[in-house]
């Protein structure tokens, strides 16, 4: 070793095991880090937020993602030949006349499922039809599922592999464009697939009533699941465990682009195998593959020509398109569509979109990827657990890994714990004149003051159950039958918390730190907390959280004037209850949590609004 | 009359039959391993049972061959030909045809199960799963699965390692198990896997060097999968222009690789193995092993044994047939059997006094009581050159006074 690396061990020795009593020497090294920090607390926070912030943004560029790849070796993707044909095409186009023929009529959804299950049976396979209802609604849901099994021919049906096709389609979110060639498609399949002896599993085909409520009923029904507003028939054919399942949306004429629907209910995701098999295999057949149905480029007219040509903008406003429409369907818990409904069930599933088009492609195409993509589940030989359940999909064939995206949520929830932490240690300590002129010191003392502990966390515990409280009401079956029952829970909602202060008189003295201090240390650390969990959980709805609370949560201050308080206090409670006054939005989210339990609707009433409800009464205690 | 001439005939023929050191196994044995499981290492089953139709065609019969298969392929749900194995893309050969006898399947294929094959036997266990070899047996022993640098991966949950096999085959070598053995393995990173060994006969090749994978072959896009791996496949092919009684030499299979198709530079071991790979003609391709078109990897192609083998041709020993170990035994030289043909029929785990294996033999086909007489006459014999030429000048005498007083007294 030369003289510079002894010196240098030298001087490390030095610095960490310094001559005298070790523990002396710790206690004062830590007292000196953490005086280092606090003296720069303000700059670290703000570093914190602006790199959170920045990376946020910095998500859906081209320098945070890479290509997808496959990482199960039994997936063997695009390895077959396939031979769904003309005929099958034939049949499909046949069963589509039929359910044309039904549609024109007004067929019910009885008199439907009651011709699909005929057309089973005639194919010769089991079926069985199953009806549903689910209760307690203004207006009445209910329809008939139908489905069928093809046994394994070789082995037990100990697993199984779900095709289905919903009677709505997924345009706008269910808007009413009925899925008749999806559900021909799955019909022909039926047809197909039960020539062949090499299904190492049973294949169940179903074809959903509605757009996911069926889909929903059925599912539980299959998995033992009790939902208590819903009565759903017993399910008179079962099979083993599901893997995996395809779901097929096909509304159009003819389709050019296939399209991925991947997130589930309450921010799952199917494990990235599926989609990357799926993608591949489309393409190798000949069938372009677009993230959901963005097949057309983004219009950037407003951008000036030699910005919006330039290959890392157009990259990064595709890529953020992408992800900005992942983000609405994660966050908002509710998923994208049918193959949402599967993820509770630890079931991987994603939807097959076949974007609307004048051509090229049709059954003929759509069959064959099909077929491929059958055979390739057809070849796992357990659950898909390779690859990735954590990702953003920032392309078809690009994406995020987690920790790329991770940390920007977290930075931000940091920063709003060191501000929580800061708020906390600031208000125990108060600087005041000294009162004996002795000494000739500076005549400023710092002396320690009670935190009302008990006071905070009394104000916590009663937002969180006013929240709960206003849960409850919105949750309630009368709730959507009376009328003005949202402007009264908002005005309620608002009144309410204002008794606070008078339950808990401020007495300005010089022991005891204010209230509205440790509040909002409380405050922000629950905050981080909260969005600390969300982020493994559902990422959108965390990223969501720490852009709308992150830096409002950490301006909270008490204003003297008392005007500026009430103001600073509406617009807090507009930010965290604001939700309720959009009426489809909230329409849609009781829905979602009626029938399909998506967690948003709780998730915002017993935390997001209390979170931001004690950031307001910060501003008038 | 006949019963005395052919003793005489026999005790002549082997009198001038020359004394031959090389040659001197009498069975053959091939132990087949396709080491993993599951549908989509379909080419592993395959790799196996192509090497069992070769060794199966050139004369080894099913109870001198061990076929391990770790998973069954042919019967796998999603083999859309059920009940048969194809390992090209045409699927013109069923490998798993009508007369398969496969003799640990499934879970039976252990590290376990494989090194007490090899290394030891156990009177507990059916005699169709022994490996029952003797020293003059000549073994033929294939791996295939997945491997790595110095393992090779059984079943999905064990491995067994460079170490383990080198110590099985020195055990074997301590029983007198084996006269010589042929080691093949197709694996990523074969080579490893011989580079242990340390017991003397024992010739080894591999599929790739140590940091190479070995590679499938082809696809069949109806099967689904792979259906061969590329090494085996180019081996498989070279094997069909053998047939039984072929003098193509191991020299002849090794410098038949080719490493662009094969895409892994397959290594040879021979330092362990006495006797020359090929003719002892300098011009032989094999001089130039690994150093030819084609091999890329740094310092060509692996031969561990390249220095010694130049002087294995100055010695009286033939060179290594591949139907040394690919087939049955043709033509036996009656001379070098010992009571180990005997043997085949006892428990080998009851023989008292293993002998060396390579210490040539030297016993008349006679009846053990007799044969220690005997072996003291021969001693004798090696002793005088000359003893042996008169010796057979007057029993041809003899023969011919025999059989022409035969004749006489027959016409008169």
């Amino acid at each position: 070793m030369d003289g510079q690396g002894l010196r240098l061990q030298a001087f490390l020795r030095r610095f960490f095991r310094p001559a005298g009593d070790p523990n002396l020497a710790r206690i004062n090294r830590r007292r000196t880090m953490f005086s280092f920090i606090a003296r720069r607390m303000t700059v670290l926070k703000l570093s914190l937020f602006i790199a959170g912030y920045v990376w946020i943004f910095s998500v859906p560029s081209s320098q945070l993602d890479r290509g997808v790849y496959f990482d199960e070796n039994a997936l063997q993707p695009g390895q077959v030949n396939t031979y769904w044909n003309w005929k099958e095409v034939h049949d499909a186009d046949h069963f589509l006349g039929e359910l044309e023929i039904l549609r024109d009529s007004n067929a019910t959804s009885e008199q439907r499922s009651q011709f699909i299950m005929s057309e089973f049976l005639r194919i010769g396979l089991p079926a069985s039809t199953q009806n549903y209802e689910f209760t307690g609604l203004p207006k009445g849901l209910n329809g008939t599922n139908v489905y069928a099994i093809l046994r394994s021919p070789r082995v037990s049906g100990a697993e199984a592999t779900i095709i289905s096709a919903s009677w709505i389609s997924r345009v706008n979110e269910g808007d009413g464009t009925l899925n008749l060639r999806g559900v021909a498609t799955v019909l022909a399949l039926s047809r197909f697939v039960k020539q062949y002896s090499l299904w190492a599993r049973d294949i169940i085909f179903i074809i959903g009533d509605g757009y996911m409520e069926g889909m929903q009923a059925w599912l539980s029904a299959y998995h033992g699941v009790t939902q208590s507003n819903l009565r759903a028939q017993r399910l008179e054919l079962t099979s083993g465990v599901v893997w995996t399942a395809l779901n097929i949306d096909y509304p159009g004429h003819s389709l050019s682009h296939l399209g991925i629907f991947h997130e589930g209910l309450n921010g799952r995701l199917p494990n990235q195998d599926l989609l990357n098999s799926f993608q591949h295999i489309s393409r190798r057949t000949g069938v372009p593959v677009v993230l959901y149905d963005h097949k057309d480029e983004l219009d950037l007219g407003w951008l000036p020509d030699n910005i919006r040509n330039h290959p890392e903008i157009k990259t990064y406003a595709a890529q953020a398109r992408n992800l900005w429409r992942h983000v609405r369907y994660q966050a908002s818990g509710r998923g994208s569509g049918v193959h949402g409904l599967f993820h509770q069930y630890r079931i991987d599933a994603f939807t097959i979109f076949a974007v609307p088009a004048a051509g090229p492609h049709g059954f003929h195409s759509l069959g064959r990827i099909i077929e491929s993509t059958l055979r390739t589940t057809n070849n796992l030989l357990e659950r898909l657990h390779a690859s990735f359940f954590f990702y953003l999909l920032t392309s078809y064939d690009r994406f995020v890994k987690i920790g790329n995206y991770l940390p920007s949520v977290i930075l931000i929830s940091v920063a709003m714990m060191f501000g929580g932490l800061q708020v906390w240690v600031d208000a125990a300590w108060m600087e005041r004149r000294h009162d004996k002129h002795e000494e000739g010191s500076t005549g400023m003392v710092w002396i320690r003051r009670r935190r009302p502990v008990l006071e905070a966390v009394s104000i916590v515990l009663g937002t969180h159950i006013l929240g709960a409280a206003c849960f409850f009401v919105l949750s309630h079956k009368w709730y959507q039958s009376l009328p003005f029952t949202s402007p009264l829970l908002w005005v309620a909602a608002y009144i309410l918390p204002l008794a606070v202060p008078r339950f808990f008189p401020q007495n300005i003295t010089d022991n005891v730190a204010p209230l509205s201090l440790v509040l909002k240390a409380f405050n922000l650390c629950l905050s981080s907390t909260v969005i600390s969990i969300i982020s493994v959980l559902n990422f959108s709805l965390a990223a969501c959280l720490a852009v709308a609370l992150g830096i409002p949560l950490s301006v909270a201050s008490s204003s003297s004037n008392g005007a500026m308080g009430m103001v600073r206090y509406t617009m807090y409670i507009v930010l965290g209850f604001g939700w309720l006054l959009l009426d489809e939005t909230r329409k849609q989210m009781i829905w979602d949590w009626d029938i399909l339990g998506v967690w948003l609707l709780p998730f915002l009433c017993v935390v997001y609004y209390p979170l931001s409800l004690q950031a307001a009464l910060v501003c008038i205690i | 009359m006949r019963l005395p001439s052919l003793s005489l005939f026999l005790l002549l023929y082997f009198l001038l039959s020359s004394c031959d050191a090389s040659s001197q196994h009498t069975n053959n044995w091939a132990v087949l391993v396709c080491s993993s499981r599951y549908w989509f290492n379909y080419r592993h089953m395959a790799n196996a049972l192509g090497m069992y139709r070769t060794v199966k065609r050139l004369g080894i019969p099913d109870s001198n061959i061990i076929l391990m298969l770790a998973d069954d392929a042919a019967c796998n749900s999603r083999n859309k030909f059920a009940g048969s194995v194809y390992a090209n893309p045409g699927r013109h050969l069923d490998l798993y045809g009508e007369n398969i006898e496969v003799d640990y399947r499934g879970y039976e294929v252990t590290v376990e199960n494989f090194l007490r094959l090899v290394g030891r036997l156990s009177s507990s266990v059916p005699r169709s799963k022994r490996l029952l070899t003797d020293s003059s047996s000549n073994i033929f022993i294939y791996l295939t699965g997945h491997g790595g640098n110095e393992f090779l991966k059984f079943q999905d949950n064990e491995e067994v390692s460079a170490h383990d096999i080198a110590d099985a085959f020195h055990q074997m070598y301590e029983g007198g198990r084996y006269n010589e053995i042929f080691f093949m393995v197709d694996t990523c990173q074969a080579n490893s896997m011989y580079s242990k060994f340390y017991s003397p006969g024992i010739l080894a090749t591999g599929s790739s060097v140590v940091g190479e994978n070995s590679y499938s072959h082809e696809n069949d896009y109806d099967i689904g999968v792979a259906v061969i791996d590329s090494y085996t496949h180019y081996v498989l092919e070279y094997m069909e222009k053998v047939n039984k009684t072929s003098r193509l030499t191991m020299a002849d299979l090794f410098t038949s690789y080719d490493v662009p198709k094969i895409g892994s530079h397959p290594g040879v071991r021979s330092d362990l193995f006495e006797r020359p790979l090929g003719p002892g003609n300098p011009n032989h391709p094999m001089s130039e092993y690994g150093r030819g078109r084609g091999w890329t990897v740094e310092g060509g192609g692996e031969w561990m044994g390249r220095e010694i083998e130049a002087g294995k041709n100055g010695r009286v020993l033939r060179e290594t047939l591949i139907t040394d170990f690919f087939g049955g035994v043709v033509d036996v030289d009656v001379n070098n059997e010992d009571d180990a043909e005997l043997r085949l029929f006892e428990d080998p785990e009851c023989i008292s006094t293993p002998k060396a294996p390579l210490s040539p033999s030297t016993n008349t086909y006679s009846s053990p009581p007799s044969s220690r007489s005997s072996s003291s006459l021969l001693d004798t014999l090696d002793t005088y050159p000359l003893l042996r030429p008169s010796l057979a000048f007057i029993l041809l005498g003899a023969l011919f006074v025999l059989v022409f007083s035969g004749m006489t007294s027959g016409r008169s």
